[in-house]
């Protein structure tokens, strides 16, 4: 059976994503001196479980980066190696490889293989510093017993196995031991009573060339649900017997975590040839042996192990009565032997020892199966506290729409009911109210199905600003508040780049470096100030830093230099907002880190075509604060609607500063083309709506109608519409989806009563009298 | 083998299957179009008007949820009399991923057409490109122009799509 496993690649890229993120989180946060081993662990188990699942989707070049990483990490965790800051580097670095890698298997962009080798290189050479008691590679020792397992020709395997009762009944068992016979010399050394129809236990020994794989199938096949075991008693040249030398110390240094906690043996091939062989195996399956003894124990570690994810099974102490215990406080998902009493019996007398406990393996079964799947489950637990789903976001937003679409037809019989007047029953009124209520709760929660912490985008700033700190010298402090506010997440995917740019610019314009800084009387180092929260149906979110703030003559003077209009008259608030104008910048030099005057201005237009705005304060010498304010959700629109001629359109509210009834005379005109209105003391440039659109208005002249005096982004301007009709919440939909952009037009909406109406693009409108008064000024 | 000969058989046998096609009339033209084009077909209704949109294109109406724009074929060619009466049909289209309705005169048929009864339309220049016309049908002495609606509607000179997206 062969399972399409492209359909999963999306979840692992999403998964390996937020693993590479949180790792790197972790990394950023570590105390180096003094590392807290529950974030080493955590940041283990990122590693492991992108390595894992790479190596389960065949990305091999991730699993191999991962493995090395996770090699040194897991030395690390178990305090073989102090942490060292050239460590959290190449930690950080090579998690940047990763994501360069998951982006190439997603087809964006390409992997350097030089940069691949160099980490590796690096993370190896990292790894090697260290005391040389550390044991070599489990997979040359595995490697050596492949090796050795060719030469050895004849094994014994020791079967025991309870067949089921519908193939005892048939010739299942007489099928199964001549199969048996036919690979070797088979012995029965115990078979259930001639009564009893073969059902019952079941022991052979079978000295036989073949690998356990040759006939391993067919005894599953005939036993009872995993109620067989084989045990390769041992190599018919036997090595001394050194078999099942477990030492009791923990913590012996291996190479690959899968392995658990094994000393290396120095003499056991046969053990080694059995782990060896169990890997072979298909050890995808968490497979738990009936009846454990020393070889069995190891098995299931193994294929516990072996399982991928976090997947770690907890055991314990392995006596020769094999008893299996949970480490309950062992809360992290893997897997630790205890200290094992030297068993140095020879193989036969271990399972002979082993023989009189056939009893008990059914609960140590389902113990280790229990314990097998809680610990895959706190896999996925560990990266969310809370239990959470993955749903596509396609999903959701047909939920939305469809929430959406029930909200107008509730719009539209409350309508109708309203036209009714008194001859509506009052309990459809009353249904109808309840209605309401209802479908907006309704819109409201799954509205926030969308919302996401912003949190998701400040966890990348530490590394940014790290990175960039030491690039340029400086000394700064990351601090963020309000990591919890929660907006949309179509805007937290869009506000990430225009963030990171103005914490850059804080960091490369606003910080001065350290020397300045004492000369000025601050603190060494400096602090950028990540804050956001909720203010009316705003998200704001403040970029601070206590540098050296905007200097407004060197604006001023850079703005006049580039012939920009300005005057020493203009306030602070307009001189800063200058530094968002294309190709403005006053840095003296141009840095590979900003100076160009390239990206401000990107910012800007980012941020209002979210719908938001930016605005600075500073202060020369004490800091700046820009201050991002963003619409909660990009879905939902306070809105005004409007009448013009027989159209309605909405006008979002957040614009509208104020609307008044013209009086004659009040509209004069500059050159008898361009018209503006005095509103109180500033002449704004109006805008006719129904010229705009070429629409027949229903007034003939301006007293008839409204204006409505509009801000977007400090460009004002006085529309002139006929009528102010209401006010509505309106759920903005694409009208580029079947359409294309429409000049002036942001989106549309449904109304109430079924009908369509546009959403001005105020800002463009804004924009667009602006420009027309220019160009007859 | 086995499977390769039934590929290179339903290959030549192409022409042979028939396909459906939706027919409706714009003025005293016949056109066909690809009946899986088709999503639905409706009453005119009133749409919303955009602003400095071409002439031929009406606006955009509420279709359960979706903004659709409503193209008029009639002005688009110069067919037929423009008049918008309730027996108005507007053919909603569902067209390389986007949803568009087309105002036309009234939908007459669906019919069965194998590519080998698709003739070759003649060259000739017009406000109808040729390069839009898949060929020429005959059916019980109705000429029929098969369209390739898809082509028509994602055209520049339809301007229905942002010339970015092309």
């Amino acid at each position: 059976m062969t399972i399409d496993m492209s359909q999963f690649y999306q979840v692992f890229f999403e998964e390996s994503a937020e693993h590479l993120a949180a790792m790197e989180g972790l990394l950023l946060e570590l105390d180096i001196e003094n590392p807290d081993s529950e974030q080493l662990n955590a940041i283990f188990r990122a590693a492991h479980s992108i390595k894992g699942s790479a190596g389960t989707f065949g990305f091999t070049d991730l699993a191999e980066t991962t493995h090395i990483l996770e090699n040194l990490l897991d030395r690390i965790r178990k305090q073989e190696l102090g942490l060292r800051a050239d460590m959290v580097d190449a930690f950080l670095e090579s998690g940047d490889l990763l994501r360069e890698m998951l982006e190439a298997h997603q087809g964006r962009g390409e992997v350097d293989p030089n940069a691949v080798a160099s980490i590796c290189a690096r993370l190896r050479q990292l790894s090697a510093d260290t005391p040389a008691a550390a044991p070599q590679s489990a997979t040359t020792q595995a490697d050596g017993a492949m090796k050795h397992e060719k030469l050895v020709d004849a094994r014994t395997f020791d079967i025991q196995f309870v067949p089921t009762a519908v193939s005892a009944k048939g010739d299942g068992v007489s099928h199964l031991l001549e199969a048996l016979r036919s690979l070797g010399a088979l012995e029965i050394l115990s078979q259930p009573a001639s009564d009893m129809n073969n059902v019952g236990y079941w022991q052979l020994r079978l000295l036989t060339n073949a690998g356990l794989d040759d006939f391993s199938d067919q005894i599953d096949f005939i036993a009872e649900n995993g109620a067989w075991r084989v045990v390769e008693e041992s190599v018919v040249n036997d090595h001394n017997g050194a078999f099942g030398i477990f030492d009791d110390s923990p913590g012996a240094p291996n190479e690959d975590q899968s392995y658990g906690f094994f000393e290396p043996l120095d003499s056991a091939p046969s053990l080694v040839s059995a782990i060896a062989e169990v890997e072979a195996k298909d050890d995808g399956y968490g497979f738990f042996d009936p009846l454990p003894s020393a070889v069995e124990s190891l098995r299931v570690v193994e294929t516990a192990v072996g399982d991928d994810g976090d997947g770690y099974g907890f055991f314990a102490p392995l006596s020769q009565q094999v008893a299996v215990q949970p480490l309950a406080e062992e809360g992290d998902g893997f897997g630790f032997f205890e200290p094992l009493p030297p068993v140095t019996a020879p193989p036969s007398q271990v399972s002979s020892a082993v023989a009189p406990s056939a009893a008990t393996p059914k609960p140590v079964e389902k113990k280790a199966d229990e314990l097998h799947t809680r610990a895959a489950k706190s896999a996925p637990a560990a990266t969310a506290s809370d239990s959470s789903i993955r749903v596509s976001i396609e999903k959701v937003d047909q939920l939305i729409n469809l929430v959406g679409e029930l909200v107008i037809t509730q719009a539209m019989l409350l309508q109708t009911t309203a036209q009714m007047q008194e001859s509506a029953p009052e309990r459809l009124v009353n249904g109808l109210a309840q209605l309401e209520r209802n479908t907006r709760d309704l819109q409201e929660s799954v509205m926030s199905i969308r919302m996401m912490q912003i949190s998701f985008v400040f966890s990348r700033f530490p590394r940014v600003v790290r990175d960039l700190s030491a690039k340029l010298g400086k000394q700064v402090e990351l601090k963020t508040s309000g990591e919890t506010t929660e907006l949309d997440k179509g805007l937290i995917e869009r506000i990430a780049d225009p963030l990171t740019h103005l914490i850059r610019n804080s960091l490369d314009h606003g910080i001065e470096l350290p020397d300045t800084r004492i000369a000025a009387g601050k603190s060494p180092v400096g602090t950028i100030t990540l804050k956001a929260y909720h203010q009316g149906g705003n998200i704001v979110i403040e970029v601070g830093d206590d540098g050296a703030g905007l200097p407004r003559n060197k604006i001023l003077a850079k703005a006049r230099e580039r012939g920009l209009p300005v005057s020493d008259q203009m306030t602070d608030q307009e001189v800063f907002l200058l530094i968002f104008e294309a190709g403005f910048s006053t840095a003296d030099q141009v840095t590979d880190v900003s100076g160009r005057g390239v990206g401000m201005d990107v910012v800007r237009r980012n941020i209002q075509s979210m719908g938001g705005r930016v605005e600075i304060e500073s202060m020369l010498g004490v800091g700046t604060r820009m201050t991002v304010r963003l619409p909660l959700t990009l879905a939902i629109l306070d809105g005004m609607s409007i009448a013009v001629g027989d159209q309605t359109y909405i006008l979002p509210l957040s614009y509208v500063v104020e609307s008044f009834q013209p009086q004659a005379g009040d509209i004069k005109t500059l050159s008898n083309q361009a018209r503006v209105i005095q509103v109180r003391g500033e002449y704004l440039p109006v805008v006719v709506l129904h010229e705009l659109f070429n629409i027949k208005s229903c007034s003939n002249s301006f007293t008839q109608g409204i204006m409505v005096v509009v801000d977007a982004d400090g460009i004002k301007a006085a529309l002139f519409v006929d009528a102010l009709v209401g006010q509505h919440q309106v759920v903005i939909k694409s009208l580029e989806a079947n359409y294309r952009r429409v000049q002036g037009i942001s989106g549309a909406t449904i109304m109430g009563d079924g009908h369509v109406a546009l959403i001005l693009d105020v800002s463009a409108i804004a924009g667009m009298a602006k420009t027309s008064l220019q160009k007859v000024g | 083998m086995e499977a390769m000969n039934h590929g290179s058989g339903a290959a030549s046998d192409d022409d042979l299957v028939p396909s459906e096609y939706l027919t409706f009339t714009l003025g005293s033209e016949e056109y066909a179009i690809d009946i899986l084009k088709v999503q639905e077909i409706r009453g005119y209704e009133p749409p919303t008007l955009i602003a400095n949109a071409p002439p031929f294109i009406k606006g955009v109406i509420n279709l359960r949820g979706i903004i659709v724009p409503i193209v008029d074929l009639r002005i688009k060619f110069n067919l037929g009399k423009i008049e918008y009466t309730p027996f108005t049909v507007v053919i909603i289209l569902n067209i390389a991923g986007r949803v568009i309705g087309a105002v036309v005169d009234s939908v007459s048929d669906v019919f069965s057409l194998t590519r080998s009864q698709i003739r070759q339309a003649p060259d000739f220049s017009g406000t109808f490109d040729t390069k839009y016309i898949l060929g020429l049908a005959t059916i019980d002495n109705r000429m029929m122009i098969v369209t390739d609606i898809e082509r028509l509607m994602t055209s520049a000179d339809m301007a229905l799509i942002d010339s970015a997206s092309e």
